[in-house]
């Protein structure tokens, strides 16, 4: 019992975990709280979900399709909303114009697919493993090692490529990488649709773990994505790993040990603590303010 | 001159204001009204909080809920007068609303922005789980007619005039705070905390100070709601109802309290004219929202300084 409540909050960390390495990246650079980053990638999981059920299309291409689609969505709400108000002295009032996005992209979701909970089809067709007389769901396993396998990749993506290494720079020092010669603004969309295909990825495994999509997840997902980066240190991107996990083992674990009612007000009262510790998250430290 | 023109200009709204019932015999449009003036002083105050001081809360309907929640709770189980349980939800919310801020003095930014968010969130799931207590997801319901001495709170006019009383009331304590050496405080920690620090303010003082005294009209606000609707659940004060209010809050202008009242007009008569339209609301509110942003950051009191600016040139060509 306690170890597959331990493999599940393990995967649906990996899943928190996606979807906030996404959000925690945006705000590395830019200190935007993105509250547009849930309904986009519901959007996308939503793309993928009419291509699977109603074009019974490939499962690989429709789900590529998908997060083709979050990620250029993600990059054309930031041309069209943020990047006009891209300056510190605007900073929360661009949060506030990413509310209004967050507003009609989830409209306009409503719109084309209603607000009732869709059957979202397992494209897997093997139901369960079983090691050593412990039965766990197969999506558990694949979770895990898709997460795996995307996370490494984006990290060798930051380490090793021209364009990754120019986004740990933005997220430095905005002024000097443009005097570096980097375009800001490329390099920006970039991030945004990086963030919007991370995104599109954890939301698609969250549907396909439960079989179940709807609307409601875009912004629980955006809550959940806020828990898991300030858990770890907002902007760190091994903060948001390490605070995904953590939101996905005590949500399993409150989950299945005390009760499902009271899991969300644990988690925050959690969150509440961890801040009151350590104000800057875990694995957040204290930058001194220069003067 | 100046000062004459102003109290003019303060006692001719307060006429009007006090007049328009006479001219909307409409009680839907008077109920909007209503609407109108308890958001009005919920942003007002988060004004204070946000626009002033510079302290983003998302838990702003967390309090507005405390100050419903006490009236409901008073009035149905306690059989308390109105008036003083007016004052007491007031006072409960800034008693609340301090003791956040004590205890989260050290998070800062948006750290504290999500701790308000977190606080408001949990004091939803407590309010729907207590059911001893709060009546959970059914709410409490059936809260007496206020009354106030012999004056018998019953129609959506009577209600206006509570409304008005409230929300002068609120206008003009925040004007003087905001006047004083307060609001120069507050004013210098939004600016610059460090640099505020460094000039002899405490800053963590000031903001818990404007933090709970932000708090204490929402729970007005809150009190002021309950008897109005006579019901009360948990779903009134939501996040979502939080994050309108910041929206407003931005709309009308940030530290500017006489553009908050348009801010709150525009949204909640948007709400209403979009009606129709249901299926397509949200998306309407959210392009005017994003659209005015972009055009004007600093909302209606940016339409407002650039209309006056654009005066004070054409003052200079005469000279």
């Amino acid at each position: 019992m306690f170890i597959e409540a331990l493999i599940i909050g393990l995967s649906l960390g990996a899943i928190y975990a996606l979807i906030a390495i996404g959000y925690s990246m945006v705000y590395g650079i830019l200190k935007l709280m993105n509250f547009a980053h849930g309904d986009v990638y519901t959007f996308g999981s939503f793309i993928c979900w009419m291509l699977l059920t109603k074009y019974d299309l490939n499962p690989i291409l429709s789900i590529i399709i998908a997060m083709i689609v979050g990620g250029v969505l993600a990059s054309i709400v930031e041309i069209l909303a943020y990047r006009p108000l891209r300056s510190p002295e605007y900073r929360n009032i661009s949060m506030i114009s990413a509310l209004g996005v967050a507003y009609i992209v989830q409209n306009t979701s409503e719109n084309f697919w209603g607000s009732q909970v869709h059957l979202f089809p397992s494209i897997i067709s093997i139901p369960f493993v079983s090691i050593f007389g412990i039965k766990i769901p197969t999506t558990q396993f694949v979770t895990l090692g898709v997460t795996i396998i995307v996370i490494s990749i984006f990290n060798l993506f930051l380490k090793y490529h021209k364009v990754g290494k120019a986004i740990l720079c933005v997220s430095q020092d905005i002024p000097t990488s443009s005097l570096m010669g980097i375009p800001i603004n490329k390099t920006i969309s970039i991030v945004y649709l990086l963030g919007g295909i991370l995104g599109v990825i954890g939301g698609i495994l969250y549907a396909s773990s439960y079989n179940a999509l709807s609307l409601s997840m875009g912004f629980s997902g955006t809550i959940v994505a806020f828990n898991a980066s300030v858990f770890g240190g907002i902007g760190s991107m091994n903060g948001a790993l390490l605070g995904g996990l953590i939101l996905g083992m005590i949500h399993s674990l409150v989950g299945i040990y005390i009760s499902t009612t009271y899991v969300d007000a644990i988690t925050f009262s959690v969150l509440i603590l961890v801040l009151l510790v350590k104000p800057k998250g875990i694995l957040g430290y204290y930058v001194e303010e220069k003067v | 001159m100046k000062k004459n023109k102003n109290i003019i200009v303060i006692i001719l709204t307060v006429a009007i204001s006090f007049f328009l019932p006479l001219f909307i015999k409409n009680l839907y449009w008077l109920g909007v009204l209503n609407g109108v003036l308890t958001y009005s002083i919920l942003c007002l105050s988060l004004n204070l909080i946000f626009g002033f001081t510079g302290l983003l809360s998302f838990g702003h309907a967390a309090f507005y809920g405390i100050g419903a929640y006490t009236t409901a709770i008073l009035l149905t189980r306690y059989h308390f007068p109105f008036f003083p349980s007016l004052i007491l939800s007031g006072l409960i919310a800034l008693f609340v609303g301090s003791l956040l801020g004590m205890s989260t003095s050290r998070v800062k930014g948006d750290y504290f922005c999500i701790v308000t968010l977190v606080f408001g969130e949990i004091f939803r799931l407590l309010m729907q789980s207590w059911i001893s207590f709060s009546g959970g997801a059914m709410g409490i319901v059936g809260i007496p007619i206020p009354q106030i001495f012999s004056w018998r709170i019953t129609s959506e006019k009577d209600f206006y005039y509570l409304g008005l009383i409230l929300f002068w009331f609120t206008y003009i304590t925040l004007r003087v705070l905001v006047k004083s050496k307060f609001g120069r405080a507050f004013i210098a920690i939004r600016e610059d905390e460090l640099a505020a620090s460094t000039t002899g303010i405490n800053t963590v003082k000031y903001k818990i100070l404007a933090f709970s005294i932000g708090c204490f009209y929402a729970g007005l606000a809150g009190s002021y709601y309950a008897v109005y609707n006579s019901a009360i659940t948990p779903s009134s004060f939501t996040l979502g109802e939080s994050c309108l209010m910041v929206i407003m809050v931005v709309l009308g202008g940030m530290g500017n309290l006489e553009a908050t009242v348009p801010g709150v007009i525009i949204m909640l008569i948007a709400t209403e004219v979009f009606r129709p339209l249901y299926q397509y609301r949200l998306l309407l509110i959210g392009l005017i929202m994003v659209i005015v942003l972009i055009r004007y950051p600093y909302g209606i009191s940016g339409i407002f300084n650039k209309i006056s600016s654009m005066n004070k040139r054409r003052n200079y060509r005469k000279v």
